[in-house]
């Protein structure tokens, strides 16, 4: 068991700069996800602490160790790959032990490391099938059975469920919790995908160009992002967001919707009126009849899910998506108005930071 | 509906059958001569002059048995497979571990390497037969095996074959298996090479067709008819045997076969191998 302390991190690629100066400390057992847009650096950051790149700057700790320069195949850690990197010559059993293989280790030895891992992940079967006779789910555990053998500190996964299809993510996101739960190794993992870092980590950390933008457990980066970039990357459906002006006073924050005025809860008082944005989410945004409400708008689209309905609402001010009772039935085209869970608002500087509540 | 499906199905064919019809007669026109041979092998002396027929009427084996009892078929069988089998296992290891080695493995003068294998390419190796054979003759390898063998092991495109495939492998492959504690030569025997075990037998079988069959270069360097290669022994059988038809043209068969045989047995592999090699020719 152990930590990954990341202390002033960077990578450059010749004048590129992929990681910025990054300090992140997952804690021993933690699962840490790295959450964020194609291109934020969150593989390449991972692909440091493996030891597959090199850092330009910055040190690496494993434990009490300093592995910055240290080889990848004795930091302690194990890799779950994108596309499971099965080789197709050897079967599920050779490929489990392929570690304890080159380094020598008895037949007998590797026999039994395979059956127990296999019991593992419910894979005892097919330790004599080739990675082509499997389907994508045992696939990615064979990759996890690989990861496990070596009995790592450090678990790291790089968008291990990316090429499962949907249903098969849900079941292997459960599989994956249960291992953490079972094994309590530090896991980091890397996704695009903010359902699996919410459902999955304890620890979030969202990326946006090479540096953190925001740290934290899942429901506080949902309930108080850092930023614009956080609130709108984290969520699902995304945040709304609308254009506005505030204010302070001394009742609260001034906010001038269009045509609109409503009353929000104090934050750092504004020397001057300025533009700002206000995001809502969906589930805080509330339909009201026509004329009702702080915002008018006509109904664009319903998508009734079953369990919920999402309305997109056609405003002056873009599209506002929200989340309404699934018995309510609508009709596009119609008129309607819309009201905020003023608690619920969030108010974003014209440089994007958050202001918070005071 | 049926009709409008039918016209064109019947014309499409009708195309195809006036194909197969021009592909056959193209091939009669190419196999004749080897059936040829084959029959006329099958005749007696008297006979290869007089017996017209597609079929000879007293088919015999008494050419083969000839040239096997009154030549030295055998031997020159042996060196054969010997230089054969030398030169494509050679260049096959050799080739992979170039491959490898261009594609996988940071050196210094890499990409010098690379260009001069690229630029060998580019020179037919009939235009450097005069250097080979001064070279050999110096070094005393004249008449000898591997004075057969080595000017045969320059084949630059095995290792483009290599270097393109090594190239191809998803970077996962490799940092999976350095995570796991792999060395190069672990990394090359262990993932690489059994990763392209067909793309191995393809490039073994196709050069080992091209070293059997190769005339040229064992000519030159095997003047000592205990050492003369198949190919070239045979051309010998003609001054052995005066203008006993027969007797050559079952010499000619006899050398033939075991490239015949090989490319009939793996005749998918070798047409992924001249595939591979033509995709660089370009």
């Amino acid at each position: 068991m152990a930590s990954v302390e990341l202390t002033g991190l960077a990578k450059r690629f010749g004048a590129v700069e992929v990681i910025r100066g990054l300090d992140l400390s997952v804690a021993d057992g933690s699962f840490c996800a790295l959450l964020g847009p194609s291109g934020c650096g969150k593989s390449t950051m991972l692909r440091m602490v493996a030891g597959l790149e090199s850092v330009s700057e910055g040190q690496i700790r494993i434990g009490d160790r300093d592995v910055t320069h240290v080889e990848p195949a004795k930091r302690g850690v194990a890799m779950v790959f994108q596309n499971y990197a099965l080789y197709p010559h050897l079967t599920v059993a050779q490929n489990i032990t392929f570690s304890m293989s080159l380094a020598g280790e008895p037949k007998a030895k590797q026999a039994e490391a395979a059956t127990r891992v296999a019991k593992m992940l419910q894979l005892e079967p097919l330790l004599a099938r080739r990675p082509a006779e499997l389907s994508g789910g045992q696939r990615q555990r064979v990759a996890i059975g690989r990861a496990l053998v070596r009995n790592p500190q450090v678990f790291l996964f790089d968008e291990p469920l990316s090429n499962l299809d949907a249903l098969l993510r849900g079941q292997m996101r459960l599989e994956l919790a249960r291992l953490h739960a079972d094994l309590g190794r530090t896991m980091v993992y890397v996704t695009h995908d903010q359902v699996e870092a919410m459902t999955l980590a304890d620890k979030i950390v969202v990326l946006d160009k090479g540096k953190i933008s925001q740290a934290g457990a899942p429901l506080d980066l949902y309930n108080a992002p850092a930023n614009r970039f956080v609130a709108g990357f984290i969520g699902s459906p995304a945040m709304n967001f609308l254009p506005a002006r505030a204010n302070s006073d001394a009742n609260g924050l001034q906010v001038t919707l269009g045509a609109a005025t409503m009353t929000l809860p104090a934050r750092a008082t504004l020397a001057a009126e300025r533009p700002v944005e206000l995001g809502v989410r969906p589930e805080d945004v509330h339909l009201q009849n026509a004329g009702d409400g702080t915002l008018q708008g006509r109904v664009a689209v319903v998508e009734a899910l079953g369990n919920t309905t999402f309305v997109h609402v056609d405003t002056e001010f873009g599209q506002v998506n929200v989340e309404s009772d699934p018995a309510l039935r609508l009709e596009a085209g119609a008129n309607v108005g819309l009201s905020f869970e003023k608690n619920k608002v969030h108010v974003f500087d014209a440089d994007g930071t958050t202001l918070p509540k005071l | 509906m049926n009709n409008t499906h039918a016209t064109p199905a019947r014309r499409f064919d009708l195309g195809a059958t006036l194909l197969t019809l021009l592909t056959i007669i193209a091939a009669v026109i190419w196999f004749f001569p080897v059936y040829w041979g084959i029959v006329t092998s099958l005749r007696y002396d008297d006979q290869t002059v007089k017996d017209f027929a597609l079929i000879p009427m007293e088919p015999t084996l008494k050419n083969y048995i000839f040239d096997i009892q009154n030549s030295n078929l055998p031997i020159w069988y042996l060196n054969s497979t010997i230089v054969s089998v030398g030169v494509t296992f050679l260049v096959v290891f050799m080739g992979a571990c170039t491959g490898f080695a261009i594609s996988q493995l940071n050196f210094p003068g890499r990409k010098a390497l690379w260009w001069m294998i690229l630029a060998s390419f580019m020179v037919p190796v009939s235009a450097l037969i005069v250097n080979h054979f001064i070279i050999i003759a110096d070094i005393k390898l004249l008449n000898t095996h591997l004075g057969i063998i080595l000017p045969m092991l320059i084949a630059p495109v095995t290792v483009i074959v290599y270097k393109q495939f090594f190239d191809g492998l998803p970077k996962e492959f490799r940092e999976a298996a350095v995570m796991d504690g792999s060395t190069e030569f672990q990394l090359f025997f262990r993932v690489f090479l059994p990763m392209n075990w067909g793309v191995t037998t393809a490039l073994a079988i196709i050069t080992f067709i091209g070293a059997w069959n190769s005339f040229l270069w064992p000519f030159l360097a095997a003047q000592d008819e205990m050492m003369m290669t198949v190919t070239v022994g045979i051309t010998a059988v003609q001054d052995t045997f005066g203008v006993a038809y027969g007797r050559v043209l079952a010499g000619a068969v006899l050398a033939g076969l075991p490239v015949a045989t090989a490319y009939l047995l793996f005749q998918r592999r070798v047409t992924q191998a001249i595939t591979l090699s033509a995709g660089i020719k370009g």
